[in-house]
């Protein structure tokens, strides 16, 4: 009998090895699920909802936050895996994996007897030690295309198809280096991923400049100018009412109407301030003009503008004002007195693309852009997000190889190097936590066996055939899942980010030891609260 | 002038049930002949736009949440474009994981159907039927229209999204972004918008929700905000029987409490005009006993019910900013009402207007004791004198107003018989029953349409028209006269008064999983103060 059953009659408990028991179970449970998607060879996973929605993903995290996960340990597991996302971008799957398989190894030895606790301490020596390697193993790198492009592509193949994962490589990785300034962080936000849905994923491209979402919205205005001066702004063009109580005391519209013409002529001014600018800038040049406005444009300061040979668009993202300012030069305006030529940006071209009901404005041929944009093309709304959600973990990746100014080789070689040094190591320990490390050390081996089982191997063969390998060659080896055989990671280009194993190997160890010491589980409602 | 667009945003369950049945209404009144004139100029709540087939298509300018697993059979693409599946993957491997499909009822069998046309002769079983609010919904949606937040289940006891505060994170992650962002578009789409309307369920986490989103449009739009915070008009734990349950039922309606009045202080300071709504008469703590109608019953646990009379309450109300003569708009609504700061104002609604059939207007008004209509406002009770308000009437032919001279009779004594209009016949029927009151009427010359699957819950004693029968004959009643209208006035107060009196009841240290999640006791005791405050824009009786 539980002690909570004293004080609360009415509450659910598990007890020691039942307690134990529905952790691990809930752990393999989530493991099962996740392990087909690991690695380049990992299966999609289609989800179709009752109503017929499509997802088809590999990510873990997506598939994570699609599934509803009731039980209570592995919703824990889950969560630890999207922080795992929320800090890397990457790893996901591979957290789950370890946790469950940290789990299941212990689970051998606490059937035999052995405490839990004494298995945690050999877990946190076992976790340090893996360190210590994992800082051993990593390759200093400069920031260069080649470099970035090989984790980029790592990262990428785990998640979308090979074909696609080259063209989304190169994109992402010259949109990092595009927007890069040396010694400083970057901000991932300046670059804009903009869907399309129109011809295939593999037209997905980078842009060197920005793309919008919207377009003018008076058919007079050109479809396609060069070279533009862009004036961004955040200054509204539309009149809005000032307030007036109104019902009461106007009998008719037409009352109201003279009301209106008088104050808008408050908005005409701005309006033609901005003409003023134009005309002084470009007439009796081949230069034209656009603005770009955060706030409204009403029909009636468009059609002032379409007179004029101007392009104006209105409601423009938030973010694409600091964008634009970077891509294109220029300062954001929030106000129109005073306007000079210095505040203005610049670009070779732009113009308007027009898909059904959707309308982007494309502004390229910047001079020196530091904001840039990934436009992301495909047949469906699927693909589509399949691709972002792709992209962001490619620049992910790319900005932590930038951050850590190193790499790790890939292909399960840290694991297989990892477990063979901590054999060795476990002999150097006195006690019984050395049994822990053993553990710890097995538990390891869990990612390249299934990557190896996932690509159609024998998981007790490759492994076998990899520690061998290992242990006569002082480099790293990992597995080559197109032939099953011990390759080099580095001859290859297959490189992880340094962050991402490092974070793998500090929560999961945390995770499964929390939930090696969990000895009891109990579920008691608040019953003496009344409100 | 040019369409004067609103967005409309729907949060929360309940709140798209009432939705679903607006949404209804607009569709079904849609006239297809180019016989019937419109009075409402519909380009203000629907936009024109195309598929990506280049079909046209007609959606309403709209976007919802709610919860995974809510919505049954509606696709998240809103149901325009069916996903096709067939496109070669190119992909080695691909593992199907499908839910079983949800199953269809009959009534969307039938409008998908070719039979489309006859729904309206066709009996349905929609009270037993109707188990979410897609289940009797008509129009199909924009694919931006919507938005599912994942991270709740539906209808999970265990994770409930009851919360403000789970709201609040909610907006701040990623929903909230691609929310925006989505509404950015609408409002990037319209020549002149006069503002949004925002419904919202005020009980659980969608007030979060919703508050998120009105702070974010008060910010980046300089446009009105009607807001309408919405109690549900049942809960399931509304009867508790043992003791068990009753202690639950007690820290759910706390939580529920806690939530309206957060969600109201914070209408106060960021929208334009709100006007909280409940079909219950108490509303606050719990619905309370359904507020009476006559020739209607209703039954306030279906939701399918009460939700259809906020539907009509809103609609109607709406037309004032709808008509194509377009007199006012939402902003002159809302500067009416407000007056000193007053945000907060009551709503009523009368359904039908319940004239007998061979009776004349001017008798009804002169005979009638009562109000024309009912407070559909939570704890509201409309008082007589010394108030704002704006009159909706619909559905009243004028051929109804007076006996014509020769059969006038006692009725040329009253004075309303100089009145030449439905219109003028009613503002001097306010004029005479609100004593120091400003009132403007409305009026509207269409009935409520009552098409399938507006639910049947009319009295047998109506006929066709929705007037009272003289004789008896059985009759399905397929449109009536509405009334509603905003009101405001000093006995708004009072609401509040309530609001503050139930909630500062509550022990806020035991109501942990607030604090849990980020509210802390200091910063509700400050907004409860500035309900409080709230509340003395109200009070006329102050010294200076």
């Amino acid at each position: 009998m539980s002690a909570i059953s004293l004080l609360n009659p009415k509450a659910e408990f598990a007890r020691a090895a039942q307690a134990l028991a529905v952790n691990m179970s809930a752990a393999k449970g989530i493991q099962d699920v996740m392990k087909t998607n690991l690695g380049p060879k990992g299966t999609m996973k289609m989800l179709v909802s009752g109503a017929g929605d499509i997802k088809i993903t590999k990510d873990g995290n997506v598939l994570l936050h699609e599934m509803q996960i009731q039980h209570p340990t592995a919703s824990l597991i889950a969560r630890a895996s999207t922080a795992q996302d929320d800090a890397t971008g990457d790893g996901t799957t591979s957290t789950v994996l370890l946790i469950g398989e940290l789990l299941k190894q212990a689970d051998i030895y606490i059937s035999e007897g052995l405490h839990p606790r004494i298995l945690t301490e050999g877990y946190d020596v076992a976790r340090n030690k893996a360190l210590e390697i994992l800082e051993t193993m990593k390759v200093p790198i400069e920031i260069k295309r080649e470099n970035l492009l090989d984790v980029a592509r790592t990262s990428l193949k785990t998640k979308v198809h090979p074909s696609l994962a080259d063209v989304l490589t190169a994109a992402c990785v010259d949109a990092v280096l595009a927007i890069r300034t040396p010694d400083k962080h970057v901000d991932l936000h300046m670059v804009e991923l903009m869907e399309m849905q129109h011809k295939t994923a593999t037209e997905t491209t980078l842009i060197k400049g920005l793309v919008m979402d919207h377009g003018a919205r008076h058919p007079d205005m050109p479809k396609r100018v060069e070279n533009a001066y862009i004036l961004t702004c955040n200054v509204s063009l539309e009149y809005e009412k000032t307030e007036v109580n109104s019902g009461f005391f106007y009998k008719s519209a037409e009352d109201r109407e003279k009301l209106i013409a008088a104050e808008r002529d408050f908005i005409d001014q701005r309006v033609k301030k901005i003409i003023a600018l134009k005309k002084k800038l470009c007439d009796g040049t081949n230069k034209t003009f656009v603005v770009i406005n955060q706030k409204g444009v009403d029909p009636l300061s468009l059609d002032a503008f379409a007179k004029e040979g101007i392009i104006a668009l209105r409601r423009a993202k938030r973010r694409n004002m600091e964008r634009l300012a970077l891509a294109c030069g220029g300062t954001a305006m929030n106000s129109v007195d005073d306007l000079s030529e210095e505040h203005l940006g610049y670009a070779g071209l732009v113009y308007e693309h027009i898909l059904g009901e959707d309308k982007y404005t494309f502004v390229e041929e910047c001079k020196n852009p530091q904001s840039v944009t990934i436009l992301i093309k495909g047949p469906n709304k699927h693909t589509l997000t399949q691709i972002k959600d792709a992209v962001r973990d490619g620049l992910r990746a790319i900005n932590n190889a930038i951050e850590d100014k190193c790499l790790v080789p890939g292909a399960g070689a840290f694991e297989i190097k990892a477990n063979i040094e901590l054999q060795k190591y476990k002999d150097s320990v006195k006690g019984k936590s050395r049994l822990g490390i053993q553990a710890y050390a097995e538990a390891l081996l869990v990612i390249p066996k299934t990557l190896a089982v996932n690509s159609g191997y024998d998981a007790q063969d490759t492994i076998v055939k990899l520690q061998e390998e290992s242990r006569l060659s002082p480099d790293p080896i990992g597995l080559d899942l197109s032939t099953g055989e011990a390759i080099k990671p580095a001859d290859l280009g297959i490189y992880d980010n340094y962050i991402v194993k490092k974070q793998i190997l500090n929560s999961c160890s945390v995770i499964a030891s929390n939930l090696l010491l969990v000895d009891e589980i109990m579920r008691a409602g608040m019953s003496s609260l009344k409100g | 002038m040019s369409t004067r667009e609103i967005l409309t945003l729907q949060f929360g369950h309940y709140s798209n049930y009432v939705g679903a049945h607006f949404w209804n209404i607009q569709e079904l009144g849609f006239d297809y002949t180019g016989t019937v004139k419109a009075e409402c100029n519909h380009d203000i709540l629907y936009r024109e736009g195309q598929t990506a087939n280049g079909e046209v298509t007609y959606t309403p300018r709209l976007l919802l949440a709610d919860l995974k697993g809510s919505l049954k059979t509606l696709p998240t693409s809103g149901g325009l474009e069916e996903p096709r599946v067939e496109e070669d993957l190119p992909w080695h491997t691909v593992e199907r994981v499908e839910e079983p499909t949800a199953s269809k009822n009959e009534f969307l069998h039938d409008i998908d159907g070719e039979n489309s046309s006859n729904i309206n002769n066709k009996e349905y079983n929609f009270e037993q039927d109707v188990q979410t609010w897609t289940d009797y919904l008509y129009p199909r949606f924009h694919p931006r229209s919507v938005n599912v937040i994942k991270e709740y289940q539906h209808g999970n006891e265990n994770e409930s999204f009851d919360y403000n505060c789970s709201g609040r994170e909610i907006w701040k992650s990623n929903f909230g972004d691609t929310f925006s962002d989505k509404i950015r578009k609408y409002v990037e789409e319209c020549d002149s918008m006069q503002g949004f309307h925002v419904n919202f369920d005020c009980t659980d986490g969608f007030s979060g929700l919703a508050l998120g989103c009105i702070e974010h449009l008060a910010d980046e739009y300089n446009k009105v905000i009607l807001a309408f915070p919405i109690i549900a008009s049942y809960f399931s734990d509304n009867n508790p029987s043992t003791e068990d349950e009753r202690e639950k039922a007690n820290i759910k309606d706390s939580v529920r409490l806690v939530n309206v009045a957060l969600s109201i202080e914070e209408l106060s300071q960021h929208s334009a005009l709100f006007v909280p709504l409940c079909t219950g008469e108490k509303g606050w703590r719990k619905p309370g006993a359904p507020r009476a109608f006559d020739y209607i019953n209703y039954k306030p646990e279906q939701y399918y019910h009460s939700s259809a009379l906020l539907a009509s309450a809103i609609d109607t109300l709406s037309h004032k900013y709808r008509h194509k003569a377009n007199v006012h708009t939402m902003s002159d609504i809302c500067a009416d009402m407000t007056g000193y700061g007053r945000k907060m104002a009551a709503a009523s609604f009368g359904m039908p207007v319940a004239l007998k059939e061979s009776e004349y207007l001017i008798d009804y008004l002169n005979t009638i004791s009562k109000p024309l209509y009912k407070s559909i406002t939570p704890s509201c009770k409309i008082a007589t004198d010394k108030i704002f308000q704006l009159i909706t009437v619909r559905g009243i032919p004028e051929s109804y107003l007076k006996a014509p001279m020769k059969e006038a009779k006692d009725q040329m004594k009253l004075a309303a018989y100089r009145c030449s209009n439905v219109k003028e016949m009613f503002e001097l029927y306010f004029q005479a029953n609100n004593f120091l009151s400003a009132t403007n009427v409305t009026v509207s010359e269409k009935p409520l349409d009552l098409k399938t699957p507006f639910p049947n819950i009319f009295s047998d004693c109506l006929n066709k028209y929705g007037f009272v029968k003289d004789d008896t004959v059985v009759q399905k009643v397929e449109s009536c006269p509405v009334i509603a209208g905003f009101h405001n006035g000093n006995f708004m107060s009072d609401v509040i008064e309530k609001l503050h009196r139930d909630v500062s009841r509550i022990k806020f240290a035991k109501l942990h999983k607030f604090r849990e999640q980020g509210l802390e006791e200091a910063d509700y005791r400050e907004c409860l103060d500035r309900l409080s405050e709230f509340k003395d824009n109200y009070e006329d009786d102050f010294e200076l």
